[in-house]
């Protein structure tokens, strides 16, 4: 349904919820969610239209500065929450699918901030995320990948000598003929665009917000 | 102060809490502090604390943050609780001076007082990683720097021409850094120069299998054990603390916070920042400590300069010089690359904060350094002329305020440039800058000195 084709008022609502998850306002939020399922409006528009407009926002208030991590995760948890009073009404065959992203550092490093930030600002940017964590085995990334019907795989890195596991996973999944199936995307501190080409990643992020944008393009 | 066995043991039997809630309770914690304490930047054309009521209100909210909250185990995912009494107890007994390396290079490395008129203690690198063709011509140039205290290594890429993979590489490779450290600061006539390794893992093994005394790490050198942002520690680090603090190597760590994460904006970040030298020092008997606040915009080379962020390292700094014995550096690092204008100017800003907040100089090095490409002798040296300048100029808080505006109008707005592989704008066969970057520091000094810092011509 375009937006130009509704009423004053569903539109007013739209815009509502919107800015009610940009200002994580949660009671908010969950009651206009309630009114756009009461009205019997399209949930489909309404997600579309105001989550993923609030999900844009968030990420240029926490590229602005103005917010933080603690905004991502608490912004990606209320788009979350209204998502589900506003999927209440859709039959299950109509349910657009979350494109799915499985995302980790890598085995033997245990450093998370970076991670942190992409995984929240994916999740924000309307991705499904599985996030396992730090120090995770090549292995566990593909077998997560193949249990959740990922899309992509997200690899961090932080140590130089952890790099190499971003690419044991690549070539593990050329070896287990499941390359083509999951796009793989990689960043962290040491780690640089030259890198990923030569490891043959599908994309490169040097933060947060570039990652936001690269995995946009990568699976659209 | 309560021992490593009792901290081990808390690590073991405290409370259970799953990260994500740990994260959240964190930010939820210090943004209330920030409002209890009346924690806030005046605003733009701050840049050096001139408030000695709030060093204290910030020193106080770190002290009920660490109390709060405890540290977190991210190894067994359990809170380790601290109480008013043993944070406070390890405050007073904690050392302000720690001696390290031996001989002719037996060094003092002290704490610092604000506004302190006594020459710096300098770390000139490295921690960028170095590949091992030039390593060990590397760690000769930076030794040679004669204000040089002690050197701290790098990560590895490469050992024995193999890529390093797994816990036994990695063990190979550490033993391999630290030889080489110790032949680099021989070849460069300071075969005492204490060393401090830099772990190419966090693994126990990786840290441990350096200990050496004959061909490793010496009683004398030290070691880098840092807790993760969000006063979160590991297990791994842990057995590397009880290891050394009987083998007798000092400690250092990473302490400073990093705002845009869980700990908030810039006001959030001075709590934590406050916070985590003490809990470095209890977790893990860390003493010298980088510290301060970084934003994570900065680190990743997205904006070279943040409002704000120079006045939260002043608080924090200011704080912990004044309400505790921390031994603090100001870690330089520029969002632009070696061989560049804007790198020189940037660092320019860390060395004017270094003496007047009470930082001794650590390490300059790019934000986002990859291979070879993260710094120069060149601006080490540049660190310790810039700071000593401010010193003998007598530079007060606001002497140096001034001149860090002027610095920052100058940088604000600019994109941060890439820079230069050592190689490319340095000449490690004879420890001088190439005459491009030459150059570059001849001009980048006469802007200093047109600004009004006193360097030497």
């Amino acid at each position: 349904m375009e937006l130009s084709n509704l009423p004053q008022g569903q539109r007013d609502l739209l815009d509502s919820l919107r800015d009610a998850i940009v200002a994580i306002d949660e009671e908010k939020a969950r009651n206009v969610a309630e009114a756009i399922v009461n009205e019997e409006m399209d949930p489909n528009t309404a997600i579309r239209y105001s989550i993923a407009h609030a999900a844009v926002k968030v990420g240029e208030k926490f590229d602005s500065g103005e917010y933080y991590l603690p905004h991502l995760v608490m912004a990606g948890d209320l788009m979350d929450e209204v998502g589900t009073i506003l999927g209440r009404n859709i039959p299950s065959d109509q349910i657009g699918e979350k494109k799915v992203i499985v995302i980790g550092t890598v085995q033997g490093d245990m450093h998370s901030v970076g991670k942190n930030l992409v995984s929240t600002m994916l999740k924000s940017g309307g991705f499904q995320v599985h996030d396992m964590g730090v120090d995770v085995a090549s292995m566990a990334f593909i077998d997560r990948a193949k249990e959740v019907n990922a899309d992509m795989i997200a690899l961090s890195s932080l140590l130089t000598t952890t790099m190499p596991y971003q690419k044991e996973v690549i070539d593990d999944l050329a070896s287990m003929g499941l390359r083509e199936k999951f796009k793989v995307i990689v960043g962290g501190g040491p780690v640089t665009e030259h890198y990923a080409k030569e490891i043959g990643a599908d994309g490169y992020a040097k933060d947060a917000v570039e990652a936001l944008r690269e995995v946009k393009r990568l699976l659209a | 102060m309560i021992s490593l066995l009792e901290i081990a043991e808390r690590t073991q039997t405290g409370e259970k809490v799953e990260e994500k809630k740990w994260d959240m309770e964190l930010f939820h914690t210090i943004s209330q502090l920030v409002k209890k304490y009346q924690i806030e930047f005046p605003g733009e054309g701050c840049f050096i604390n001139m408030d000695d009521d709030l060093a204290e209100r910030a020193f106080e909210a770190g002290i009920e943050c660490l109390e709060s909250m405890g540290i977190y185990c991210i190894t067994t995912r359990r809170r380790v609780r601290l109480t008013r009494d043993e944070i406070l107890r390890a405050i007073d007994e904690a050392p302000t001076e720690i001696v390290m390396g031996e001989g002719k290079d037996r060094r003092v490395w002290k704490q610092r007082k604000v506004e302190g008129r006594e020459k710096l203690n300098v770390c000139p690198g490295h921690h960028t990683p170095y590949s091992e063709d030039i390593a060990p011509l590397v760690i000769d140039n930076f030794a040679r720097i004669p204000r040089a205290d002690f050197i701290e290594g790098f990560n590895v890429t490469t050992v024995d021409g193999r890529e390093i993979m797994g816990a036994p590489m990695e063990v190979y490779a550490s033993r391999r850094q630290v030889g080489w450290m110790r032949e680099g600061v021989r070849k460069a006539g300071r075969p005492g120069l204490a060393i401090v390794y830099y772990p190419i893992n966090t693994r126990a093994e990786d840290l441990i299998g350096v200990m050496d005394p004959d061909h490793g790490l010496r009683r004398t050198d030290g070691i880098l054990l840092t807790l993760l942002p969000d006063l979160k520690m590991e297990q791994d680090m842990l057995c590397a603390a009880i290891v050394y603090e009987e083998y007798g190597s000092f400690k250092l760590s990473g302490s400073f916070a990093i705002a845009g994460g869980f700990c908030g904006g810039i006001e959030g970040a001075i709590v934590e920042g406050i916070a985590k030298p003490i809990a470095c020092m209890i977790a893990y008997r860390d003493y010298i400590h980088y510290t301060g606040v970084e934003h994570v915009h900065m680190l990743n080379a997205r904006q070279i300069l943040i409002p704000g962020i120079t006045w939260a390292r002043s608080v924090v700094n200011q704080a912990l010089n004044k309400f505790t014995h921390t031994i603090c550096m100001r870690w330089v690092i520029p969002t632009s690359g070696p061989g560049t204008e804007l790198n020189l100017l940037e660092g320019a800003m860390h060395s004017i904060e270094a003496p007047i907040n009470g930082m001794n100089l650590y390490a300059p090095r790019q934000c986002r350094t990859t291979t070879n490409h993260g710094q120069t002798p060149l601006e080490a040296e540049w660190m310790i002329e810039v700071s000593d300048a401010v010193i003998e100029q007598g530079l007060d808080r606001k002497g140096a305020s001034e001149l860090l505006a002027k610095l920052a109008q100058r940088i604000q707005g600019e994109q941060p440039q890439e820079g230069y592989s050592i190689t490319e704008c340095y000449d490690l066969a004879h420890h001088k800058p190439k005459p491009d970057y030459e150059r570059i520091y001849s001009n980048v000094k006469n802007q200093l000195t047109e600004m009004g810092l006193n360097l030497p011509q």
